[in-house]
């Protein structure tokens, strides 16, 4: 296979990990944040971090950065998620731009704005993951290892927690749900697990700065979330290879020229969100409207 | 211990004989003393004193805007008040969280229903029954198992059983009310709040509703209703407390509370406490 597909897999997976773990807050917590980029820095950073100054190997990297991302998200989101939703939005908004602040300045951990060059490659028990079809079989695993986490916990009793919260949450403590605790669990999950894209990501592109854990990726998973389906187990992995795909689509339309790719994305990116929300608001793979609405 | 107001004694024909109102707390599910809410200019509910005993329908009856939802509100948790204390079984309820209030064993439904529209039939009651929230419920496959028996009996019980895969949001007003008392009943409280749950049901439908509320009081369960329909009240009342602008102005037997043409002046307008 060639390099150049597999390259767009790999992306595929990363941006796939995000998009399946926003969903866990998005879909099934019913909670809007615009802080996920944020965690997916974490994620790289301390791997970059624990990959050249202790050990290279892949289960060590991925334990420190799950923990450090969950932890951290637990730490704020235990005061940021008691405020309603809309609020919560803005306060997701504030901690987005806060990390990317500390992501610049902070220079003797993530490098400032140059970022950081030269991240070894992954260790695992039988060698050194290098290749292009290496590193695709590995953020293909991670992503499978997450879909079926993910699809056990939403199944599960906790999953239904969840959307009882989402669908009303005044009920759901009603009946003797803690939702504060559903939402800040939710939240360590889906934060914790985005870091193990963080942590395919840098291993992969062996740098990693800022610009890739800013405002603008936090808008583009949720784009990812909401084009595949909201609160469906495959939605996010759909509507992460579509907008992943998107751009190098573009590059084969003969006419474009490859400067203002990045602008008639965004157009589109606008575009399909606007006409998925008037045509199909359950997404690609959610229900159509007509079945969801039915009385 | 005198049922009502100050201002109400002149209404109040039917208050308890002191010997069923001693102090001692058995019989005795929930024991509200003094207890007041005003939002702002509005003084919602008003020095409310009254006991709900065991294992008996005991209906909220009054005009619109009397205060039977607040103080249902404020019973659990959801609206904290002003003075007055709140006792279930000895334990007081003030300041708690609606979800602790709820597990030791206060529950209620809502007159706008407020089901989970986004989840199945089955689910709806499956979430009101696993009482913890983390990741995983307590015992394993068996008590999984157990709790889906459990669930499609209740579903039995309450006519849904056809409708277990359906989305809540698709059901038909009846099937809705019956899906929320099919939540409450899931739980393990002993004490039900039920807000209008027979508004609006049809006469087939009612029936159910009444053979299933009986059911349940038989079982041990205590139930306070709010509910307008005298005909209804009538029906399956053990006990009334009648509320009006925010006050008790009289609980008793329903024959009694029924017959006082004070209460039925203010009941259908025209009068005024």
């Amino acid at each position: 296979m060639s390099v150049y597909l597999l390259n767009i897999g790999v992306f595929i997976c990363i941006y796939g990990i995000l998009a399946l773990t926003l969903n866990v807050l998005i879909g099934y917590a019913g909670v809007f944040t615009l802080a996920h980029a944020a965690f997916f820095g974490i994620g790289a950073y301390v791997a970059t971090f624990v990959a050249m100054n202790f050990s290279a190997s892949l289960v060590i990297v991925l334990i420190a950065s799950v923990l450090t991302a969950g932890i951290l998200s637990l730490i704020i989101a235990l005061p940021a998620l008691r405020v309603r939703d809309e609020y919560f939005v803005v306060i997701s908004l504030a901690i987005q731009i806060l990390c990317v602040t500390v992501f610049s300045e902070w220079r003797s951990f993530t490098g400032g704005l140059g970022g950081i060059v030269n991240i070894p490659l992954p260790e695992l028990f039988f060698g050194t993951i290098s290749t292009p079809m290496e590193f695709f079989l590995l953020a293909l695993g991670c992503m499978a290892v997450i879909t079926v986490i993910i699809g056990l916990i939403v199944r599960g009793s906790f999953g239904r927690s969840l959307m009882a919260v989402r669908d009303n949450e005044s009920a759901a403590l009603a009946l003797g749900k803690n939702v504060a605790r559903i939402k800040t669990l939710a939240a360590a999950l889906s934060s914790g697990l985005a870091a193990v894209a963080g942590v395919v990501y840098a291993y992969y592109l062996s740098f990693i700065n800022v610009q890739s854990f800013t405002l603008d990726t936090s808008v583009l998973v949720m784009a990812m979330v909401i084009i595949g389906g909201t609160g469906t187990m495959f939605g996010p992995i759909v509507g992460a290879a579509l907008l992943t795909m998107l751009p190098n689509a573009l590059s084969y339309v003969p006419f474009l020229p490859p400067t203002e790719i990045g602008s008639i994305q965004q157009i589109l990116y606008g575009l399909a969100m606007i006409l998925m929300m008037i045509f199909r608001p359950g997404g690609i793979v959610g229900r159509s409207r007509s079945k969801r609405d039915e009385k | 211990m005198r049922y009502g107001s100050k201002e109400a004694e002149n209404v109040v024909t039917t208050a308890i004989s002191p010997a069923q109102a001693s102090s001692d707390t058995a019989g005795i599910a929930l024991r509200i003393s003094n207890l007041s809410k005003s939002f702002g200019g509005l003084q919602a509910i008003q020095d409310i004193t009254l006991d709900l005993h065991t294992g008996i329908i005991t209906s909220l009856v009054g005009p619109n805007g009397a205060g039977k939802t607040t103080l249902f509100n404020t019973i659990t948790g959801h609206i904290k008040p002003d003075t007055g204390t709140v006792q279930f079984e000895g334990r007081s309820l003030v300041g708690l969280p609606p979800w602790k209030i709820a597990r030791m064993g206060v529950m209620r439904t809502f007159q706008d229903l407020r089901l989970f529209m986004h989840m199945s039939v089955e689910d709806n009651v499956l979430a009101a029954m696993e009482p913890r929230s983390w990741f995983w419920q307590p015992a394993g496959r068996q008590a999984n198992n157990a709790r889906r028996e459990r669930t499609a009996a209740i579903l039995k019980e309450t006519g849904l059983s056809a409708k277990s895969g359906s989305l809540a949001g698709s059901l038909s007003y009846a099937e809705r009310k019956f899906l929320s008392l099919a939540r409450i009943m899931a739980t393990d409280a002993r004490l039900w709040l039920l807000d209008e749950p027979a508004a609006g049901l049809d006469p087939p439908s009612y029936e159910l509703f009444q053979d299933l509320l009986r059911n349940q009081v038989q079982r041990g369960i205590s139930v306070c209703i709010i509910e307008h329909n005298l005909d209804i009240i009538t029906a399956i009342s053990d006990r009334i407390a009648f509320l009006d602008q925010g006050r008790v102005i009289a609980e008793g037997e329903p024959s009694k509370i029924l017959e006082d043409p004070k209460l039925i002046e203010i009941y259908f307008g025209g009068g005024q406490a």
